[in-house]
């Protein structure tokens, strides 16, 4: 199979976790859950414009 | 659930899978992709169904319970307008309201010299295809959406606050549906997830087709490097939506990669490289496609043969089904074939004939699905779609 390219923001993305991170002053609990937490509710929003695009 | 339902839902899995995998099951399986046919025979209008999703999901199930079939589609008369009109979508035509209700909706083509994108956002998109759809695409298509940059408004609010929760809504209640199909008549849910291929995307949704046409000759390479940015999201996305459990296949549904959209050279260079890609992910994956070939795509077989063994389900239209078979039946099922206008214009002994002839020509061996070449829409009548029916199980068990 071909290669395929690596998109600049991934698929299931909108916001990068990266991006967010830098609007928190300090995490003094567990970043993981956090994390895993924006992203899935951020997978919502790409699966919302995509399905629009898609099967709309 | 009766235990006697279950044991039909059972052995309907087992015969439609078996067929899909390109082996010999019980009897040739029925999967007829049925959209305003559901509403003529319960007496619906189409404005009914594209309007009310629960209504096209109980005539959905009605005819399941009815024809005997052993897989369907949770519901063909897939673009509900309650979303598409809380989103303010300028793309669609509604059957009661820009079309007669008896009148299936339509997608309109973009102006021609005003297409959602212009020719010369390539570089926006390739850069982020997410981000501009959100920000320019979006706001572009719909009524109510506000361009990115610009005031927000109310409208702009609750359309996205509708759109997604309508969305939630209506994708939810295939779950339920998918259980009472099983639960009330043993049909298989026949599809499950989508997959477009990136030139169609941006055909039909972006640049619109002659855009896109004068595209592939004044800026080849944005036009490739748009389909290779829209490739790893599409196969995100399909892979998303597919069955957990790996039986029923994704539904890729083409448009513009046959002849006479594109010559064969184009579909080489344009279309096939990123959808080949795609539907080689999905199987890498365990993922079948069922490769929904709409239009004449036989020109196309040398390319379609390339793909793995397996990989696909290929869905005959126009094609001929016969030369089909003889191209690619060893690698794939296939399904379809059997003509729309004769379900519309022909006799029930007329649709037997031509039913009998494809499963000698086709299915003898295995890996046949039976289904009409085009979605079955309200100019089928009734009594050929049970004639299809009844000459499957009368000439197709093994």
């Amino acid at each position: 199979m071909c290669e395929q390219p690596k998109p600049r923001i991934a698929p299931g993305v909108c916001i990068p976790w990266e991006e967010k991170r830098k609007e928190f002053p300090e995490i003094t609990g567990d970043e993981e859950i956090i994390k895993r937490t924006w992203e899935d509710v951020d997978g919502l929003a790409y699966t919302y414009v995509w399905q629009v695009l898609l099967s709309f | 659930m009766p235990a006697e339902m279950e044991q039909r839902y059972t052995e309907r899995l087992k015969r439609y899978v078996a067929a899909m995998r390109n082996e010999k099951p019980d009897m040739v399986p029925i999967r007829p992709f049925v959209a305003e046919f559901t509403s003529k025979y319960c007496g619906y209008t189409a404005q009914e169904v594209t309007q009310d999703y629960e209504k096209a999901f109980a005539a959905a199930r009605k005819c399941a319970a009815d024809f005997d079939w052993d897989a369907v589609v949770c519901n063909m008369v897939y673009g509900w307008s309650g979303l598409t009109q809380a989103i303010g979508l300028k793309y669609y035509a509604v059957p009661g309201v820009d079309l007669p209700p008896q009148t299936g909706f339509q997608y309109l083509e973009p102006p021609e010299g005003n297409a959602w994108m212009q020719a010369e956002e390539y570089d926006e998109l390739i850069a982020d295809p997410t981000g501009y759809l959100f920000n320019v695409w979006l706001p572009r298509v719909s009524a109510d959406v506000s361009p990115a940059g610009q005031p927000t408004s109310y409208r702009n609010n609750l359309s996205f606050l509708k759109g997604g929760m309508a969305m939630w809504q209506y994708f939810g209640a295939f779950g339920t549906q998918a259980a009472r199909l099983r639960a009330e008549s043993g049909t298989v849910s026949a599809i499950s997830g989508i997959l477009k291929a990136p030139f169609d995307i941006i055909a039909d949704k972006l640049r619109g087709y002659r855009g896109l046409c004068t595209d592939m000759f004044r800026q080849p390479e944005k036009v490739l490097a748009a389909c290779e940015a829209m490739m790893p999201h599409l196969l995100h996305v399909a892979a998303g939506g597919a069955d957990p459990q790996r039986n029923v296949p994704v539904g890729l549904w083409m448009h513009r990669g046959c002849v006479p959209f594109l010559s064969p050279q184009q579909f080489e260079k344009f279309y096939w490289p990123t959808l080949k890609q795609i539907i080689e992910g999905l199987h890498a994956q365990g993922i079948q496609t069922l490769f929904y070939a709409e239009g004449e795509w036989n020109p196309n077989l040398k390319y379609i043969a390339e793909l793995p063994d397996l990989s696909i389900v290929y869905h005959v239209d126009r094609g001929d089904v016969f030369e089909v078979h003889k191209a690619v039946g060893h690698k794939f099922c296939i399904s379809g074939g059997i003509r729309n206008d004769l379900l519309a214009l022909g006799t029930p002994d007329d649709v037997r004939e031509f039913c009998r002839k494809v499963i000698d020509g086709v299915a003898r061996d295995g890996g046949y699905i039976m289904d009409a070449s085009a979605i079955i829409q309200n100019d089928a009548k009734v009594e050929n779609v049970k004639a299809m029916t009844d000459a499957t199980r009368e000439y197709g068990v093994y």
